[in-house]
């Protein structure tokens, strides 16, 4: 179990970090978003038999689910700018305005120049897009069937599409099993033949939601130093992911989102600077007693705590503006009660620091 | 950088056809339609065929009430036909809905929309290629009946019977998509195959003469386009009708053969419309 305990020193809602300013005059911007918002009308659970939801009337009334509240950025062309949020945040809904599967509420935004809702088919010509990862193509197809068909449905002439996808499946070392059903193919190899497939049509924008999500740990590495390349290619990338060090070490530019909203966004470094007079405590205890948690938390160097309780070992971690200061207190403090400390580290801040400072929460739980 | 796409309506064309051939690989890799195929043709009008001949009785006294009915005496070919169209009308409902259904249950249905392709291409080239099937599940039904029972079930002039089943493709299909674009929205595709084919299977005098039916039940069965075209087909092969005698049956036949596909655009394109701005195509 995880619980953060915050302490009332910093609003959770911390205004958005604008840095756009720096990047702008160095090369054209190919994705810009202003104050993107989609309200999702929501019906409560209709539990009557289907006959009777097809009869008019007697239905709950509607109620309204606003999941992205107002988002803006831009990027620009060649950069990988990465949304970071916890679940719900909006990510994939903000992804899918962008690749016209959803209709905004308000707000506008353009790809390559083409505006999303009045020019979605030439949106859509530029723009290539892994949504579902590995559910987005055909299992009972072989790779090389899945990337043929795709390509006549970007239009693209036989003879290029030809060399294209071979082209695409030798880059992506898929070569040798080009021929084989997709059902056979693991995780990550389904994951490069759906990117293969947003790769297609040569487009200069890629939209990626959650790329490495579902991959062992080595699949995973592979696939980020994928997308460095494709970004190296001098494609504009914008990706979505849940895991910080992720996030970390693709993007230029970091969008940090909750709730429907950018609630900080520059680069890694600026945002980890920005609450960098925090250090991060971390502890791993013994025969904790739970107690101190509060007792912990009204420390007056202390940010928050965040606190996981093991069988027998608690870990804790302390956002603290005085690691020095603070380190034999809780050394002491936590000893007078019987815990024994069995590891301690004082950390530098993470982008999950970074969140938890901003929204007084975990990004993961 | 330049994209690879090149627009153009043959590219619009290729990409119909591509969908087809797709749909086609699908379905030739789950080999269990064979069976289905060989089996259901005659399976399924059997037991209508053996009540009628049950009801006949032994020296086939009953069937008198029947053929004037009817106007053939020849009931295996005439509840075969009847059978026959059903069933095309339900695979067609299973296959052009649940295709559609299918794709969005496996998050392919968004993948393609993902591509500058037309929505609707891709719901024609799912029924072009079920369209392919079904013709085959036709020619299988022939000629089991001719093997099994030694009747031939279509008979009479092939030029009429052609022109019935030219009117009768865009009715199928037209139903096919308004009925897929209905399973996408309300994703109950069981109950609503149920509620069609039960509609068809009893108002349309598959397996009987609509004048069995009660009145009112007569009048609804006006309003089903496989109603004309079971009973044109009918005409032809059993009591030799010619283009003249037919014209009451397929002028309605037509106006559906027109209006259903029409209908089937516009259901297809409110409902993807709708998705767009519910964001109910994703869920499943
Ligand atoms: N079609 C829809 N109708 C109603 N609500 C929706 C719809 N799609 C998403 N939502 C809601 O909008 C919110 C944002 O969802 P979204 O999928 O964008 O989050 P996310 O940041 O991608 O999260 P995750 O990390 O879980 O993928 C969620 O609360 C979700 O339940
Ligand atoms: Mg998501």
């Amino acid at each position: 179990m995880t619980t953060v305990t915050p302490t009332l020193t910093r609003s959770t809602a911390a205004p958005a970090v604008q840095t756009n300013g720096h990047h702008a005059a160095a090369s054209p911007t190919m994705v810009e978003v202003r104050d993107l918002r989609k309200v999702f009308p929501k019906r409560p659970a209709d539990t009557r038999p289907l006959w009777r939801r097809l009869l008019p009337g007697g239905r709950p009334a509607m109620e309204e689910f606003v999941a992205v509240s107002g988002v803006s950025f831009s990027i620009q062309q060649g950069e990988i700018f990465g949304l970071l949020g916890p679940n719900g945040a909006g990510k994939t809904t903000t992804i899918r305005m962008l690749s016209t599967l959803l209709e905004p509420t308000s707000g506008t935004a353009t790809i390559n120049g083409y505006d999303i809702a009045r020019q979605a088919p030439l949106v859509r010509q530029n723009l290539g897009a892994v949504l579902t990862g590995e559910r987005s193509i055909y299992w009972k197809l072989t790779g090389r069937e899945n990337l043929e068909y795709f390509a006549a449905l970007y239009h693209i002439p036989p003879q290029t599409a030809k060399q294209r996808v071979s082209e695409l499946l030798e880059r992506l070392d898929l070569a040798n099993r080009a021929d084989e059903n997709v059902e056979r193919y693991s995780s990550g190899m389904k994951q490069r033949i759906a990117i293969a497939k947003a790769l297609l049509a040569n487009p200069p924008v890629l939209l990626l939601d959650e790329p490495t999500i579902g991959l062992d740990p080595q699949s995973a590495r592979n696939l980020r130093e994928l997308i460095l390349e494709i970004k190296n290619e001098g494609r504009t990338i914008l990706l979505t992911t849940h895991y910080m060090e992720e996030a970390d070490q693709l993007s230029d530019r970091i969008g940090i989102i909750d709730q429907g909203r950018i609630i900080a966004l520059d680069t890694a470094a600026n945002l980890k600077r920005s609450i960098n007079q925090l250090d991060s405590l971390q502890l791993e205890v013994e025969n904790f007693e739970p107690s101190l948690v509060e007792t912990l938390t009204l420390m007056p160097t202390v940010e928050n705590v965040i606190s996981h309780s093991g069988e027998p070992t608690w870990s804790l971690a302390l956002h603290t503006t005085d690691s020095r200061a603070l380190l034999p207190e809780v050394i002491a403090l936590v000893g007078s009660r019987g815990g024994q400390i069995r590891a301690m580290q004082v950390a530098q801040p993470t982008l999950e620091d970074v969140f938890i400072s901003l929204t007084g929460k975990q990004l993961r739980d | 950088m330049q994209t690879l796409v090149q627009r153009s309506f043959a590219s619009e064309l290729r990409a119909i056809l591509a969908v087809a051939n797709k749909e086609w690989t699908i379905f030739r890799r789950y080999p269990t339609w064979i069976a289905a195929f060989l089996f259901w043709p005659v399976m399924f009008p059997l037991a209508a065929i053996m009540t009628a001949r049950a009801l006949g009785g032994p020296s086939g006294a009953g069937f008198g009430a029947f053929a004037q009915l009817a106007g053939t005496p020849d009931y295996v070919a005439y509840i075969a036909l009847g059978n026959t169209v059903y069933m095309w009308m339900n695979i067609t409902l299973w296959g052009v809905g649940l295709t559609l259904r299918n794709e969005q249950m496996r998050g392919t249905l968004e993948s393609n929309w993902l591509c500058p392709v037309w929505r609707i291409s891709m719901v024609v080239g799912q029924s072009l290629q079920h369209l392919a099937t079904s013709l085959v599940f036709l020619a299988i039904t022939f000629v089991e009946f001719w093997l099994v029972f030694g009747v031939q079930i279509v008979r009479g002039n092939v030029g009429l019977v052609l022109l019935v089943l030219a009117l009768l493709v865009p009715c199928i299909y037209g139903i096919g998509i308004i009925f897929g674009s209905l399973v996408l929205r309300f994703k109950e595709p069981n109950a609503m195959v149920f509620l069609v084919r039960g509609l068809v299977m009893i108002f349309c005098g598959v397996s009987y003469p609509l004048a069995v039916l009660p009145g009112w039940m007569q009048t609804v069965a006006q309003y089903i386009p496989l109603t004309y075209a079971i009973q044109g087909i009918r005409d032809i092969g059993l009591r030799g009708a010619s283009l003249a005698e037919l014209t009451p049956t397929l002028m309605p036949l037509a106006w559906f053969a027109a209006l259903l596909p029409i209908l089937g655009f516009v259901t297809f394109t409110v409902t993807e419309r709708r998705a767009r701005r519910t964001g109910a195509l994703g869920q499943y």
